[in-house]
């Protein structure tokens, strides 16, 4: 059973960006299976001649394309599909992805699957695994003959850190205008925090902190240690708790210090992107099936609000 | 303006699911908590906004579950809503994003909405599927992550600006009919007054039974083993009281120079 598989590039103004290689990478399990054909398709106004290691590119190009559109993009990949006639289309998991993934899949009469982080073959047939239950449990889907639409977890398919030879490169110059969408228009707020960029130590507070009040706790606890900052995830900056430039996470920062303390965090995929290369992870959170501690060191199942004074006291006993 | 929203109704996330035997799906216990999916409740929201900004707009909410899920269609008639709309089916078994966006669009055919808000994704299946799905079965725009949503009066049009990964944003125009998948921080979800808490109490919620067998024949995608989580990293638990966890924290973060 040979089928070709198409992989979607992510491309920032018509540069293939290295998550596409991740991409690839996931391709190339399932393709080293089944002899597979991988495409990678390129939208975009393409002014400089591309290639891409380890599969074939076909490049769409199109003023209507300069900038992405979620309409823009349908169209492409669509155009794409005739071309290659894929039965798997693989795609990053970002803003761009998730975006557009989903209509893809509608439109093709297929399924989709969002946020796959692995992929387990066996025999014949394979299973793709996404997380699901808030995170608390590992689900394997299989799929009929339908086309099936994935989009990967960047991280998930770590790249390989050799070159495979470049394909061939195919343009197809077409006309695609977004109809439905304009005045497209993008921003880079000032999200700007100097002390959580140089902090060694970070407390972050979650949902499970419950009230401002107990912010205070939360500081008392980072100013026990030096070069310390507080952060929170989105909920806790949704609730107006932490300011959004100390929001830990996919949308918000990437941290990597010595410490990171989750209080009262859950442990969504979309936070743990933000911190997971942090070399100590300590998690306080009174629920003991909560995702955060499949990624952390130190486990403390525990009333946030109990363990913290009990912590400080401890601290202050070190003090005196 | 005739606008829809689509809820779902999820489970607390610190109940515990339990794997079935057949460990192809996992079940709540019956004492569990639902609430409306924290996305939707922004989606809710937004359109009762919308409602106040433009004279003369009705705000729909649609969900697809089982009886239990009356109770968070209820919640969004307290908030404001004008009429509720359950398409029932007796089953907690995985019904797929793209069989849930095929029975919303066969609802929405002849209700012609100007706008459809769904929450990005749900807290705890996190697919964000069903939203966009949904819009390309009805041939409509659609913006996920939507921080900022705003109706150009005679335009037939909105403004959304959606937030991209590490917080960069895009906004853009698109023409009525569209969808729109809300991120959280767009605005701050309402309590329900009192008045209106009346009012839900005397609205009906308006059921449409779904057959079961229908539910499976376009079923796509199948789960085919459920199992705990893996770990990324070994982490180990603190045992003893709570004084006791705080003490041996302490020593261990001592130990590796962090205090
Ligand atoms: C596109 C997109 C981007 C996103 N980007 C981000 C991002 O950048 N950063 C981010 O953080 N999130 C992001 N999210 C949101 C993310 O999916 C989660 O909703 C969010 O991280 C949950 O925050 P939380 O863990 O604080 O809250 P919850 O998930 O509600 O968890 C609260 C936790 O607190 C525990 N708890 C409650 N009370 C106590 C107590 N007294 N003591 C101890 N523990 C307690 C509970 O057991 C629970 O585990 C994004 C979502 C989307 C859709």
């Amino acid at each position: 059973m040979s089928h070709s598989i198409m992989i979607m590039c992510e491309q920032s103004e018509g540069r293939i960006l290295a998550v596409t290689d991740e991409l690839i990478a996931c391709a190339t399990q399932i393709a080293d299976h089944y002899d597979s054909r991988l495409t990678a398709v390129l939208p975009g106004l393409i002014t400089e001649p591309c290639s891409i290691s380890g599969a074939d590119l076909l490049v769409i190009n199109s003023p209507g394309l300069a900038q992405y559109t979620c309409e823009g993009w349908e169209k492409a990949a669509l155009l794409a599909t005739e071309q290659i006639k894929p039965k798997i289309i693989i795609i990053a998991h970002t803003s761009t992805g998730y975006d557009y993934a989903p209509r893809l899949a509608a439109l093709l009469e297929g399924c989709c699957l969002t946020s796959v982080s692995g992929i387990e073959i066996t025999g014949d047939s394979i299973s793709y695994r996404r997380s699901g239950f808030h995170g608390k449990l590992d689900l394997l889907y299989g799929v009929g003959k339908a086309p099936l639409v994935i989009t990967v977890l960047p991280g998930a398919f770590p790249a390989p850190d050799w070159q495979a030879e470049p394909g061939i490169t195919r343009i197809i110059d077409a006309d695609i205008k977004p109809k439905l969408t304009s005045h497209v228009q993008f921003s880079i707020p000032d999200q700007s925090n100097t002390e959580l960029d140089h902090a060694e130590v970070i407390v972050a507070a979650g949902k499970g902190i419950g009230q401002a009040e107990n912010l205070l706790m939360i500081r008392d606890m980072a100013s026990c240690f030096k070069r310390s900052a507080i952060a929170g995830s989105r909920v806790a900056c949704d609730n107006g708790w932490i300011e959004y430039n100390a929001q830990v996470g996919l949308t918000g920062k990437k941290v990597s210090p010595l410490l990171y303390v989750a209080c009262g965090i859950s442990g969504s995929a979309q936070h743990i992107s933000g911190m997971k290369d942090s070399k100590t992870v300590v998690s306080i959170n009174r629920d003991p099936e909560a995702a955060i501690f499949r990624y952390s060191d130190i486990c403390i199942v525990e009333d946030l609000e109990k363990f913290i004074p009990a912590f400080l006291q401890e601290a202050k006993k070190h003090q005196s | 303006m005739r606008i829809l929203t689509c809820i779902k109704q999820v489970p607390d996330p610190e109940s515990r699911p339990m794997i079935n035997q057949e460990k192809t799906w996992a079940e709540y216990g019956e004492y569990t908590s639902y609430w409306i999916n924290r996305y939707d409740e922004h989606a809710v929201e937004e359109a009762l906004r919308i409602r106040e900004m433009i004279p003369g707009t009705t705000v729909d909410i649609v969900s697809i579950g089982p009886e239990r899920i009356k109770s968070a269609i209820r919640r969004c008639l307290e908030m404001g809503a004008d009429r509720g709309f359950h398409l029932f089916i007796d089953s907690e078994d995985y019904l797929s994003p793209s069989i849930k966006s095929r029975l919303i669009a066969e609802f929405c055919h002849d209700m012609k909405y100007d706008l459809i808000l769904t929450g990005v994704m749900s807290e705890d299946m996190m697919s964000g599927q069903t939203g966009p799905m949904l819009a390309a079965r009805l041939g409509i725009p659609s913006a996920t992550s939507v921080m900022k949503l705003s109706v150009n009066g005679l335009e037939g049009s909105i403004q959304v600006e959606r937030e991209l990964d590490s917080g960069h944003r895009c906004s853009m125009d698109l023409t009525l009919p569209a969808l729109v998948g809300v991120q959280s921080g767009i605005n701050r979800p309402r309590y329900p007054s009192l008045s209106n808490v009346m009012r839900a109490k005397n609205t009906e919620i308006i059921q449409i039974r779904l057959e079961n067998s229908l539910l499976k024949v376009v079923s796509c995608e199948t789960v085919e083993k459920i199992q705990e989580a893996g770990s990324d990293r070994a982490g180990i638990r603190l045992e003893g009281t709570t004084a006791e966890k705080a003490a041996v924290l302490w020593r261990m973060l001592r130990e590796k120079s962090l205090l």
